[in-house]
């Protein structure tokens, strides 16, 4: 993973001192509250609604054991013992004292990681895929692309007072798993014809009360020209993005309203004015990072283990996980194992300070001392050898870390909502909870197949439930949390926004509806190949709207 | 008459706190039940005592508060206010250290 220059280290150390004393300044009163909030949101800290909230950015959800150990070591010290992994692959915390925050970033700073722009108007933290530089499928590692976007965005001047926030995602294999259609810029690693590496560009993909699937502006971009290009993007943005209304000022808003082609247009206008400036990747730029994600030294292995074969036909419950957490690796003898962060007996996503600890030691002792995070709100390890993965299953079973769900129904996405956020208008962890303790089955969820579950405590739609083929949104009406169902959505390669079947449901009832939903896939699929999604774009919404209304 | 209380959040923690005004002067409580409920009339006070806070650097953003007296204390009437007094309303993760509003301690103001 990219190892911090000193350049890099004295950023970090100079920006700590400089919010150490902005909060003593505060403290102090010697600034107001409308003067720190924008220091304070400049480095990922919110205000929330039972304390302050801390962002902390996990660069393309990748992590070393030893950060890992330090976001426990944060969560223990500073906190109250447990973290939360959100949709952009980072982890926050919900009880941070202000006067403690200096020192959770000098922590931070100590193992190359900060909050800096994980708030605020301005490049956020750039995700990816999971799988990076391990995938089968992949064409190019996207991680050295993220890593120079991390380091052309942050602080970038001239983009630190965008419109809106703004949100970056790449990938680079044949699949979609960093859902790059719903990004303000999704970025796409292909190959051309004659076989040279390049970007295909989607713009103004987004989801919130006006949920978009980007635009592909442009079908190949060399890689050396991806920062010349997303500045031309961000320009154009910056100058005609409207500042006038809050809900208008996403970029999304902007290619909708001039139109794709004229917005290509302009883009390429501003492009070709400084593509061939300094910010012109050279050969030797794009091998410098790249020399960051080399691969480890991977044992030449065998992709037969006669023991693993063997704990298979013996144990089901290992065949069970097996099968849903461990995914095929681009070296034979290693595996992908996917850590469901969604058992029976958490809030999707949160992870205790013992459990953090836990998995950095795992990692160092299965999987090359890394951790990633994911868009889904797992966690991954990604060098495991299939020799370990029974070992490492019987040690992950008693982390309550290995629930068999991996892209199964009750491995659903939830936002925190009204339980912790300030702008959520309906809880949404109840009744994220409230699935999983229903839907608890393996053998239900194993027939209903590869099928995703998002659910949102309000239109921000930070929990994505527009991308879901079944998609919760809680909203408040006259003073009673209900809730909003949507089908049909996806965020993978063939992206689409779920579309409302009806009226709300009350708490009580979106349990049942949503039962009713699979009941009525499960009655009108095909046969057990046809996925949710399929059967729904065949059949449509009648036959849903018919057993959920009568 | 509405029977209201004043809160907002503490600046040193961030915590949700809740505001008395008694002989002993300004403070302010993270257990709602030992807040200060007035009616209507009594509310200018509590505005003016939430205000000075304010400006002291104890507390952000105070705003007043809808509640009912029932058997157990007082109770917000909307929802979100409910949270905001009793910490979430979900299973915590296990080890999770306990809710804040449980100590009820008070902040000299």
């Amino acid at each position: 993973m990219y190892q911090y220059s000193q350049a890099d280290h004295q950023l970090l150390q100079e920006r700590v001192a400089q919010f150490r004393d902005q909060v003593q300044r505060r403290l102090n009163g010697d600034l107001s509250e409308d003067e720190f909030k924008q220091q304070r949101l400049r480095n990922g800290l919110y205000l929330q609604i039972h304390a302050y909230m801390l962002r902390v950015a996990v660069p393309y959800g990748l992590m070393s054991s030893e950060q890992m150990r330090t976001l426990a070591h944060i969560a223990r010290k500073y906190d109250r013992g447990y973290g939360h992994f959100s949709t952009r692959q980072n982890i926050q915390y919900n009880w941070p004292k202000l006067e403690d925050v200096p020192q959770i970033l000098d922590d931070l700073a100590k193992v190359e990681m900060h909050a800096i722009q994980t708030s605020g108007n301005c490049i956020r933290n750039t995700t990816s895929d999971p799988l990076a530089g391990v995938a089968r499928d992949e064409i190019a590692d996207p991680r050295p692309y993220c890593e120079l976007i991390r380091q052309w965005s942050t602080f970038h001047p001239e983009f630190n007072f965008l419109p809106r926030k703004f949100k970056i995602a790449v990938s680079g294999a044949i699949n979609d798993r960093a859902a790059v259609a719903v990004h303000d810029i999704g970025l796409r690693l292909v190959k051309n014809d004659a076989g040279e590496l390049g970007l295909e560009v989607y713009v103004g993909g987004g989801l919130g009360r006006t949920p978009m699937i980007g635009k592909l502006i442009r079908k190949f971009l060399p890689t050396h020209d991806m920062l010349t290009y997303l500045e031309a993007i961000l320009r154009v943005y910056n100058q005609l993005g409207r500042r006038d209304n809050l809900y208008k000022a996403r970029i999304k808003i902007l290619v909708h309203e001039t139109g794709e082609e004229k917005f290509r247009e302009l883009v390429e206008a501003e492009w070709n004015e400084i593509k061939k400036t300094g910010l012109a990747l050279t050969d030797a730029d794009i091998e410098a990072i790249q020399a960051h994600f080399k691969d480890p030294d991977y044992e030449t292995l065998s992709d037969f283990d006669e023991d693993f074969d063997a704990h298979l036909l013996a144990n089901a419950e290992f065949a069970k996980w097996a099968e849903k957490n461990v995914e095929l690796h681009k070296k034979d003898g290693y595996r992908v194992v996917y850590l469901s962060l969604k058992s029976r007996n958490q809030p999707a996503g949160d992870v205790t300070a013992d459990q953090m600890d836990a998995i950095a030691d795992l990692a160092d002792k299965y999987s090359l001392s890394a951790i990633r995070s994911t868009h889904r709100q797992n966690l991954v390890l990604s060098d495991v050898k299939l020799k370990d993965l029974y070992e490492l299953w019987q040690e992950l079973k008693a982390l309550d870390l290995a629930t068999p769900n991996y892209n199964h129904l009750t491995d659903l996405i939830s936002c925190p909502g009204m339980d912790y956020c300030s702008l959520a208008t309906a809880r949404s962890i109840p009744i994220a909870q409230a699935l999983t303790e229903r839907f608890d089955s393996y053998d239900y969820i194993n027939d209903l197949g590869d099928i995703s579950l998002n659910i949102s405590g309000c239109i921000n739609a930070c929990g994505h439930h527009h991308v879901a083929n079944i998609g919760i949104l809680g909203v408040n009406k006259k003073g009673v949390e209900v809730y909003q169902l949507t089908l049909g959505g996806s965020a993978r390669d063939d992206a689409s926004i779920g579309k409302i079947i009806g009226p709300a449901f009350t708490a009580d009832e979106i349990v049942d509806a949503v039962a009713t939903v699979l009941d009525v896939y499960l009655d009108q699929r095909e046969d057990e190949e046809e996925g949710f999604l399929t059967t729904y774009r065949r059949i449509g919404q009648e036959p849903f709207k018919e057993k959920l209304y009568g | 008459m509405a029977l209201q209380v004043y809160s907002g959040s503490l600046l040193k923690e961030g915590l949700v706190a809740f505001l008395c005004l008694d002989d002993e002067g300004i403070s302010w409580t993270t257990d709602l039940n030992k807040a200060t409920a007035v009616e209507d009339d009594g509310l200018d006070a509590l505005k003016e005592a939430a205000e000075k806070s304010e400006r002291d650097n104890i507390i952000i953003a105070p705003y007043a508060v809808e509640v009912s007296r029932t058997e157990t204390g007082l109770e917000p009437v909307e929802n979100r206010e409910r949270i905001r007094a009793y910490g979430p309303t979900i299973r915590l993760p296990q080890s999770a250290k306990s809710a804040p509003t449980s100590s009820g301690s008070r902040v000299a103001a």
